[in-house]
């Protein structure tokens, strides 16, 4: 009876929030569809549909567009499908080396996409890759068994990489729903599996939407993968069309970029209504209740260890070689496949030039602060924002959820060239702050997804409770809603924690000298393939980031305990 | 007599006084604005910057901006009024944009005498001092010296089948202009150029996005040989890089240096620019980063490179370029 | 604390665009330290309108005044927010908050009124002892059993000293036997207060037994307001008769009015009912006589002289505490009850007695 209701007077908070986040999302976006409709290379020129006409009219586009559509939906279903069979065994099953499962979900976060996707060509290119090489040897054959570039080579890296933030979306939902719902499939007969299909998956199903939905997102606007996996097998997509938009020619017209990115941004918007209109009942799912919300833990049986050699696999390949092969880049001269003479070679060189450039230093030095800081603020954000959109149900909070969804849905290539049009006529230009008002805007979407997937699970009676035991909005907020939805707070914080300290497309335009990140540093290495120097910052970047998400964890288990003991 | 040697000491005092004073008055103005601010598409340069400032006292900050962003910065910033830059450098075809809009400021530096007279610009704005040469560069662990082409021609030999890595020559724009470069300044007849081409194609290169990625396939021996580009035997050293002595020239865009108009530094900016040229710096650029500058007698530490003839490749309009893009994608089925 | 509710409308709409009327003009007074029970079948609104009296919801026309303040009027602009209007509830599922311990659920109203700690020990530990949950403060709060948890909530909602507690359902997630302890249990407490007690149930039982006064509500109206004894004896509608417990309906005309009874003609014969002042003859009513107002006996034994009919013993069921079965007079069946120690079989010959007192007449 409660439910179902259109509120239709918008909130004060509402309003405030609207205006925050149209602020922070709009301008670049808006600078972008500007400069897609002047004339010449700026924002600002005579009104012009020509770069609209051109772009779509471009008979490679379709084939183009074909690409992408299977990538984009080959990666997400894969990461979702890892996420949640991973998820569902770490949390809700006795499998063991359960400790795995944290790093697996949160490390290949940290490694930057292109020393991901470059180890990946290093160890399955047709003509040396390490592991063809190795299985050539070993089954005696005369050709190379994978092929990495490929549409499916781009596909399950790209699924890899996208893989943690599905995992970081849904373990939460998995970890905090009623055991009792599938207690009483059980019971009612079914097997349980049945439950799991009837009863376990249907109730997830707003935090899977949401992982697809911003992962489709994210491998839309993916770079690394297209460009260093992608082009060598001459397989282009979306993104690798507007590069090549953006290459050719001294004169790079990102108006016409901005273009072919709004297909980007009209799909994403798309999606994410689709998204919104598959979740409205949210009521249907609420299900932390007050009869305690811990899960039920399912034996697996003679299932155990088949099961736990699937996850170290998984702990193999998404981490162990990644960084196994990081590490010994940035222990050797050059760059070649294992051998006597290259462990012979061994060198420090690298790491000592790393560390004693002071630019490096400065780089770290500003990452570190852009991802503390940033994450901060952008979570505290996150928290009031998809709050709102979760119990307002008025147009509003379609609004505001697509507003947050807008920077992010463009192109990366593109996005910062919008920040840049947009911060040049505000003083922030050139200093660290836009950077981190930049980061925040652009990368909402990973603090409010799994926010509103912990909120829309939060019993509304819970709040209504303390309202009527004479707390106001921001004390029960602070005492009942935050408490709550802390394992969603804590993902939020670690995905945007690790993205800021890694961030890229943004920051290779709006770095300037004294705010320098971790990230040009890298590129400004990469561009030269000097990969030794690359890998030792790479191999900083993910230790830094590893701390700093043991350290959130940590937080948040100690605020779950104190809860626990009063 | 004594008195003729005191006024003659005292003219010649006052002379070198003078002149002292000249070059003194620049770097005293200099020091007062404190730094430099430096624009560049040039990479690894921070040794110069470095020894800049140990040398001068002079702060000089280095951007390093990638080609696809250089310009959409650049005019943003300065149509915006709020242009960092002191010193811009990049390649010729953006610093003549830039011309044009009105972004650089004439100065000729007093060391530009030490350059060939084609780097100048007629008016007297953009100092050409290097070119990006782009060569044939192979894995010599995994080729020998003489298996590797001598003429550009040899790369359409099938023995190299699969064996390639190149920048993307359907989108990647200096790679273009370089091909070009090619059938206007190096091959015979067009049909010689195209024969070349049909044959690279039929080879199957690997592509990659530019420049920037290519020695990593060649050094790791996944495809041995490739079109990259010589100074990355100095910047990948020890990597088994070699270039391919070419009986032909080699051929590069031209890398140029500029003056802002709307310096906020512009006496640090024209000591910067007068040190970019001195013969330490270029040293510093071809020892370090293995560039080939055009100052005279300053070669870069690869063996032969001295012997080699590098020419630049000019300046290809927008509408070439899309051409040629085009047209590559037919050959190479990009 | 007395509350007045005057002419509350509350529509809803669904995302498709439909209206609901949840409340349609609702008029309503509950007076002061009185347990008050809004009864009515599941979607009559109930639960909307201790929704508006509490301040979770906001109605779209008429006033509550509760003591002497408006809380909300929609005429005059006023709407005060659920945490300024001093009134505790405790929710259907609890709302116990499972991040903190019992002590801390129950403290919360005092800490966010800022009352000094010291003070919320003493007012937590009191409250504590009063629902007899002394010993358990420190445990998580989910950690209790549903009975337990009930309780705390109870606890939550008095620990304020509130004029006026209102409860939605709060006793349906407890198993019988549970419920029935409970209820009596929450009499004694409320009585012992003596504080302004609204509550809402779909439970007749429940109403029956907790309450001072029952409003019966359907389809977003109040039907009837009344003592639970007028309520199950002497309803005025069809509806609440037949709502609030087993009754028999028997449809007839009015012959007389003269005498001490009224006597209606119907299909199993003439019936005299209890007096009404207002029934005229030829008029069109209904009987309603509840099973334990029927005694059966053996063809021929007739506990009174008039009201006793021949029938026949249709169904005779055992339901634990007597008898429930069936007895056919004429075409009418009707619902009776039976002692345990009655000699009846099923397919006996009864003769078949309503006691007229209890003969109760329904216009409609």
């Amino acid at each position: 009876m409660k439910g179902d209701m259109l509120r239709p007077r918008i909130s004060p908070l509402m309003l405030v929030l609207i205006l925050v986040v149209g602020c922070l999302t709009v301008g670049p976006v808006l600078m972008l569809i500007l400069g897609s409709f002047s004339r010449g290379i700026g924002a600002f020129g005579a009104f012009t549909v020509e770069k609209y006409i051109r772009v779509y009219t471009d008979p490679t586009l379709h084939k183009t567009l074909l690409n992408t559509v299977i990538f984009t939906a080959g990666s997400s279903l894969f990461a979702t499908a890892l996420a949640l069979i991973l998820a569902y065994l770490n949390v809700r099953t006795d499998i063991p080396l359960k400790g795995l499962f944290h790093l697996i979900s949160i490390i290949p976060m940290m490694i930057p996409h292109i020393v991901f996707a470059t180890s990946w060509a290093l160890l399955l290119n047709p003509s040396n890759g390490i592991l063809n090489l190795f299985l050539r040897e070993v089954l005696g054959l005369k050709k190379s068994l994978f092929n990495i570039y490929t549409l499916g080579g781009m596909i399950m890296v790209e699924g890899l990489l996208d893989f943690p933030i599905a995992y970081l979306i849904i373990a939460p939902a998995m970890a905090s729903f009623d055991a009792a719902l599938e207690e009483a499939a059980w019971v009612s007969g079914g097997s349980k599996f049945r439950a799991l299909q009837r009863i376990t998956l249907p109730i997830l199903r707003p935090a899977i939407l949401a992982s697809l939905a911003l992962v489709v997102v994210r491998s839309l606007a993916a770079f690394a993968v297209p460009s260093v996996i992608g082009m060598p097998g001459r397989v282009y997509v979306l993104t690798t069309y507007i590069y090549r938009l953006i290459s050719l020619g001294f004169m790079p017209d990102y108006g016409r970029a901005a273009a072919a990115g709004v297909s980007v941004l009209v799909t994403s918007t798309v999606l994410v209504y689709v998204y919104r209109r598959l979740t409205t009942r949210s009521e249907r799912y609420v299900t932390i209740s007050a009869r305690g919300y811990k899960p039920a833990i399912i034996g697996l049986g003679r299932w155990r260890y088949p099961l736990s050699l699937l996850t170290s696999f998984l702990f193999l390949i998404l981490i162990v070689i990644p960084v196994l092969v990081l590490l010994y880049v940035s222990l050797i001269p050059y760059v070649m496949p294992p051998s006597a003479k290259a462990f012979s070679m061994v060198t420090l060189k690298h790491w000592n030039y790393v560390l004693r450039d002071p630019l490096s230093l400065r780089a770290l030095k500003n990452s570190v602060f852009l991802a503390l800081v940033g994450a901060s603020l952008g979570i505290l954000l996150s928290t009031f924002v998809s709050y709102i959109i979760v119990r307002e149900k008025t147009v509003g909070s379609a609004l505001l959820e697509n507003l947050a969804f807008f920077s992010y849905s463009f192109p990366g290539l593109v996005i910062g060239i919008g920040f840049m049009w947009f911060f040049v006529h505000t003083p922030l230009y050139a200093t660290i702050w836009a950077l981190l008002i930049g980061y925040i805007a652009t990368y909402l979407p990973y603090g409010i997804r799994p926010l509103t997937s912990a909120f829309i699970q939060i019993s509304e009676d819970l709040e209504e409770a303390s309202k009527v035991a004479g707390a106001g909005f921001l004390y029960t907020f602070r005492r009942v809603v935050v408490p709550l939805a802390t394992p969603g707070i804590v993902s939020g914080w670690i995905l945007m924690a690790s993205m800021f300290l890694r961030e890229l497309s943004l920051s290779a335009v709006l770095s300037r000298p004294g705010t320098e990140v971790l990230a040009v540093q890298i590129l400004r290495f990469a561009d030269d393939s000097l990969w030794g120097q690359v890998s030792a910052l790479g191999i900083l970047m993910i230790a830094l980031s590893t701390i700093m998400a043991t350290l959130a964890t940590l937080v948040g288990r100690k605020t779950a305990k104190a809860r626990r003991t009063g | 007599m004594k008195r003729w040697l005191v006024i003659a000491t005292g003219a010649l005092l006052l002379i070198s006084f003078g002149a002292f004073t000249q070059g003194d008055e620049l770097l005293q103005k200099a020091l007062q604005e404190g730094k430099v601010v430096f624009y560049a598409n040039i990479t690894a340069v921070e040794p110069i910057m470095e020894a800049f400032h140990d040398k001068y006292g002079v702060i000089a900050e280095y951007t390093r901006i990638s080609t696809a962003k250089y310009l959409p910065t650049v005019l943003t910033e300065f149509g915006a009024g709020k242009l960092l830059a002191d010193v811009l450098q990049a390649p010729v075809p953006i610093l003549e944009i830039l011309k044009k809009q009105g972004v650089l400021a004439p100065y000729t530096s007093p060391v530009a005498g030490a350059y060939p007279e084609w780097t100048m610009d007629p008016d007297g704005i953009i100092q050409i001092f290097g070119i990006e040469y782009v060569g044939i560069i192979y894995n010599k662990d995994v080729l020998s010296p003489d298996e590797v082409p001598t003429r550009y021609q040899d790369l359409a030999d099938p023995k190299w089948y699969g064996k390639i890595v190149m920048p993307n020559p359907t989108s990647h724009a200096t790679t273009i202009s370089w091909l070009i470069g090619l059938k206007e300044k190096v091959f015979e007849t067009e049909e010689e150029w195209w024969d070349f081409l049909r044959g690279l194609a039929a080879n199957k290169p690997m592509f990659v996005k530019s420049f920037g990625p290519t020695p990593g396939p060649i050094e790791t021996g996944e495809r041995p040989i490739g079109i990259s580009m010589p100074k990355y035997i100095i910047t990948k050293s020890p990597a088994p890089l070699d270039w391919a002595r070419l009986k032909q020239p080699l051929l590069g865009t031209p890398r140029g240096i500029a003056l802002s108009s709307v310096a906020s530094h512009p006496n640090a900016a024209r000591l910067f620019i007068d040190y970019w040229l001195s013969e330490e710096a270029m040293k510093l650029l071809s020892t370090h980063v293995g560039e080939y500058v055009l100052r005279r007698g300053v070669y870069p530490p690869i063996e032969g490179i001295k012997d080699a003839t590098v020419l630049p490749v000019r300046t290809l309009s927008e509408e070439e370029l899309e051409y040629w893009a085009e047209k590559f994608s037919e050959i190479f089925g990009g | 604390m007395e509350i007045k509710v005057k002419e509350l409308t509350k529509v809803f709409r669904s995302p498709s665009g439909e209206e609901v009327r949840a409340l349609k003009s609702v008029n309503l007074a509950i007076p002061a330290n009185k347990i008050f029970t809004l009864l009515g079948p599941s979607g009559c609104g109930k639960t909307t309108l201790l929704r508006c009296i509490v301040g979770l919801e906001v109605p779209d026309a008429g006033e509550i005044v509760i003591g002497d303040t408006v809380v909300c009027s929609k005429a005059r602009r006023i709407f005060v927010p659920p945490n300024k209007r001093g009134i505790s509830m405790v929710f259907q599922t609890y709302a116990i908050w499972p991040h903190m311990t019992v002590f801390d659920n129950v403290a919360y109203p005092l800490q966010a009124r800022k009352v000094p700690k010291e003070e919320i020990r003493r007012r937590v530990m009191e409250t504590l002892r009063f629902v007899k949950l002394e010993g358990l403060e420190n445990r998580p709060a989910t950690a209790l059993s549903g009975g337990q948890q009930q309780r705390v909530a109870l606890a939550r909602a008095l620990v304020s000293e509130p004029k006026v507690i209102l409860f939605d359902e709060p006793l349906s997630n407890l198993d019988a036997k549970l419920r029935e302890e409970t209820r009596k249990e929450l009499r004694r407490f409320l009585t012992e207060l003596g504080i302004t007690a609204l509550y809402v149930t779909h439970d007749r039982l429940e109403a029956l037994t907790l309450s001072d006064l029952v409003a019966v509500m359907r389809n977003g109206v109040v039907v009837e307001v009344g003592a639970p004894l007028d309520i199950y004896f002497r309803p005025k509608h069809r509806f609440v008769a037949d709502f609030i417990g087993k009754a028999n309906f028997i449809e007839g005309t009015v012959e007389s009015t003269k005498g001490d009874y009224v006597q209606v003609a119907t299909p199993i014969g003439r019936i005299a009912c209890r007096y009404v002042e207002d029934a005229v003859p030829w008029q069109k009513v209904t009987v309603c006589v509840r099973p334990e107002a029927i005694e059966l006996g053996r063809p021929g034994q007739t506990p009174g002289k008039t009201n006793v009919f021949r029938g026949r013993v249709v169904s005779l069921l055992f339901v634990g505490e007597n008898y429930e079965g069936e007895v056919r007079v004429g075409e009418t069946v009707l619902a009776v009850k039976a002692s345990p120690s009655s000699p009846l079989a099923e397919g006996d010959e009864v003769s078949v007695y309503l006691d007229p007192s209890q003969c109760h007449i329904l216009k409609e």
